[in-house]
């Protein structure tokens, strides 16, 4: 199984969680379940949220956009289902807490599942007949964002802008995060479509160089994409193997590891010409520009030791977390907690009736076993400045600090310790002997630090 | 012996005293001459309003403390009704110190929290594991079923400098005694429960609720949530309902049979007194009356 595949690039700082990626990885991608009601997030991207574009009661067509907005940095939603608009109401968000959503009643007679259109690929795609704009266009109308998590506009990201012009592209295929597969599926299974994708991509932001860089734990992917890359002749795009080590699949990381440059405390890869995707985020691309199709299903991985029937489901965005953990089998009578994303950057989800958005990549459901006795029970000791939460933090911050600035109010010195350069990867706080959740506090301290500077309503 | 050692420790001595007396006076005339130099002209205005204030540095009125705030209201005369634990009589004599003539103000502002859900009235989902703050469990997915109500975590107890604030069965209770209305607790709250309300009495009504859901949902989270039934509004105009919630304008408030009855046929006993001596709210009735709308 292993190769002698081994990535020779990385970063400084990180981790190495144990990957537990065996209990999916070998499952392919299935239908997920069939829904009888979706709600769909208005806010799943970072931006300005959209607003409904349907009302109470009005019939909707799958792909049918039920919401817009007019700002730059956004995307619209779209019905994943055929049916009816039941409501629009606050829902409960992984993300935001709660947030307006469109809840659609699903027909029940005419709903056929969503197929995904890897079949419509091949190795011979071209992405030449297709114009700058109309790509531009198909991607904003499709409501695109980052699906490794961020959830940050395509539209934007790719968009060719004269101030910054784009020369490098970097594919992320890393998949650091413990547990999850749905990247590694998508790369074995969809690999002409993501190509497709990548092609496309490459001609919208006019990079010259194209890495798609994948982590040394998943030989087989990186031979999957090799092989149909050396069939399709494409001498300028790369694919890298990188270390495995988290978070390896971090933006600025990924950066770091590839091209060894640095992108600046609060600024954005275009500023030094880098444009970075996920492998998701390019299969979409391919779907939404050559079968003008929006995003409204998504591969999410229902994993965990305390669930019946792990695996890696094409489920339509909107279904509640519930739903789906019912449709894998259930939860076992060991599960104790439940998290929408993997367990180093995923959120704890107390309300099952959450629904899956765009950034939703995986389910996850820990035991209290893995979670571990002392953090299951909070037991938590003083700071004994042992250093290890600064050698791990790929960002080079002094979590320490900043947590204990935090924990007694004091913003300004969490500023100047660079509270907002936190990329939240949670290393800090897994490393952490003594049990202090590092992590947490930099999180509440940034929401603080937005009220306190009245960018949050108070 | 004792008297010669003496002399011979007077002779060594002298010199130096000599010098430090020297150096002493001649400090003192440089000392002086700065004094006199560069002294600094300080408006005894602020130095008498800044002893009219109660001296506590809360905070509440936007400045970094008492002092501060002297200076500021000694320029602008138009911050005068800014201390809040002063409240009117600190205003008056601020007044009469710049000579000015103010307008009767309101009556002084407490914190209300609109909320009365204790520990055994609220549906909890999943344990709390995190950050004990409510700022950060708030931020998180429904810590519990109410997406409104009183967290509990204290955040308004840790902001409140007078030890006016108390989390008592996992909500938060203002102790009016103790409280000097700075408002330090509603700026905390990150649910908005807490609301800087004009007591024109001893004790004030409130619909001690933030819930917007509808009636249903509201019922099935929550033992003393308002459901918007409207029985109140129905009773006197100084209810509204809005999004599901009735509000009460405190403006108009004043207790009267009318507000008594409203408050009695509250099928969830949401309508409650806060104040010094504000009776024990009542327990809502077990199966309440069928609400008509």
């Amino acid at each position: 199984m292993k190769t002698n595949i081994k990535g020779k690039f990385s970063f400084p700082g990180g981790t190495h969680p144990p990957q537990n990626k065996n209990l999916t990885s070998e499952s392919p991608i299935q239908q997920g379940p069939a829904v009888k009601q979706v709600a769909i997030m208005l806010s799943q991207h970072i931006g300005a949220a959209c607003k409904p574009t349907v009302k109470k009661a009005d019939p909707v067509q799958a792909g049918q956009k039920i919401g817009d907005s007019d700002s730059f940095v956004s995307a619209p939603v779209h019905s994943p289902v055929n049916g009816k608009v039941k409501e629009i109401s606050l829902q409960s968000h992984a993300v935001l807490g709660r947030s307006q959503a469109v809840v659609i009643e699903a027909d029940a007679e005419n709903n056929p599942p969503k197929e995904s259109a890897c079949d419509k690929f091949t190795s011979s795609f071209d992405a030449g007949k297709y114009s700058v704009e109309q790509i531009c266009a198909a991607i904003r109308q499709a409501g695109l964002v980052g699906m490794g998590g961020a959830g940050f506009p395509t539209s934007v990201k790719i968009e060719p802008n004269p101030k910054l012009p784009k020369e490098t592209l970097i594919i992320n295929g890393c998949e650091c995060e413990p547990y999850i597969t749905c990247d590694y599926r998508i790369m074995l299974e969809w690999t002409h479509q993501i190509i497709a994708g990548v092609k496309i991509a490459k001609k919208v932001t006019g990079c010259q160089k194209v890495f798609i860089a994948i982590e040394d734990n998943k030989p087989q992917a990186i031979e999957a994409i090799r092989q149909a890359l050396g069939n399709s002749g494409n001498d300028d795009i790369k694919v890298v193997p990188v270390k495995t080590k988290y978070p390896q699949g971090g933006e600025r990381q990924l950066i770091k590891a590839v091209l060894n440059k640095t992108v600046r405390t609060g600024g954005i890869p275009p500023m030094i010409g880098v444009v970075v995707l996920n492998v998701a985020t390019t299969a979409a691309i391919a779907e939404a520009v050559v079968c003008d199709k929006p995003l409204t299903h998504r591969v999410v991985t229902v994993t965990g030791e305390a669930i019946a029937k792990p695996g890696n489901y094409y489920t339509a965005i909107g279904t509640t977390i519930g739903e789906l953990i019912e449709f894998c089998g259930g939860i076992t009578q060991k599960a104790a907690k439940v998290i929408a994303g993997g367990p180093m950057m995923g959120i704890a989800v107390a309300d099952l009736t959450t629904p899956i958005t765009k950034t939703t990549g995986a389910i996850t459901i820990l035991t209290k076993q893995q979670i571990g006795d002392a953090k299951f029970t909070g037991r938590k000791t003083a700071c004994i400045r042992c250093g290890r939460c600064v050698d791990v933090c790929p960002e080079n911050l002094v979590p320490t600090a900043i947590a204990h600035a935090v924990k007694n109010n004091l913003m300004d010195v969490a500023k100047n310790y660079y509270l907002t350069a936190c990329i939240e990867c949670g290393c800090c706080s897994y490393v952490c002997p003594a049990n202090i959740e590092l992590t947490g506090y930099i999180k509440t301290g940034k929401i603080l630090l937005a009220k306190q500077e009245k960018r949050m309503p108070a | 012996m004792i008297l010669a050692n003496m002399y011979e420790l007077w002779n060594s001595a002298w010199p130096a005293g000599l010098i430090m007396l020297g150096l002493g006076t001649s400090f003192a005339i440089v000392l002086l001459i700065a004094s006199i130099k560069l002294k600094v002209e300080v408006d005894p205005k602020v130095e008498q309003i800044h002893m009219a204030l109660p001296k506590i540095d809360c905070g509440a009125c936007g400045f970094a403390g008492c002092s501060s705030y002297a200076k500021a209201v000694a320029e602008k005369p138009s911050l005068i009704g800014m201390c809040a634990p002063g409240g009117a009589k600190a205003a008056a004599k601020i007044a009469e110190i710049l000579n000015l003539q103010i307008s009767e103000s309101g009556p002084a502002k407490k914190p209300i929290v609109h909320c009365r859900a204790t520990t055994g009235d609220k549906t909890i989902y999943a344990e709390y594991q995190g950050i004990p703050m409510c700022i950060s469990a708030n931020a998180l997915v429904n810590v519990q079923a109410c997406k409104f109500g009183c967290l509990g975590y204290g955040d308004c107890v840790a902001a409140c400098k007078f030890d006016a604030l108390h989390i008592i069965d996992g909500l938060a209770v203002v102790n009016y005694e103790k409280c000097t209305g700075c408002g330090a607790c509603a700026k905390a709250c990150p649910r908005n429960l807490i609301e800087m309300v004009p007591f024109a009495h001893e004790n004030m009504m409130t619909v001690a609720c933030k819930n917007k859901e509808n009636g249903k949902t509201t019922r099935s989270i929550c033992k003393v949530g308002c459901i918007g039934c409207g029985l109140c509004f129905k009773q006197t105009n100084i209810f509204a309902i809005e999004e599901n919630l009735a509000r009460l304008d405190y403006e108009k408030y004043e207790l009267n049979d009318q507000t008594k009855t409203a408050m009695n046929k509250c099928p969830t006993g949401v309508i409650v007194f806060r104040g010094l001596t504000a009776p024990e709210p009542r327990q809502p009735a077990q199966k309440p009356a069928a609400a008509t709308v």
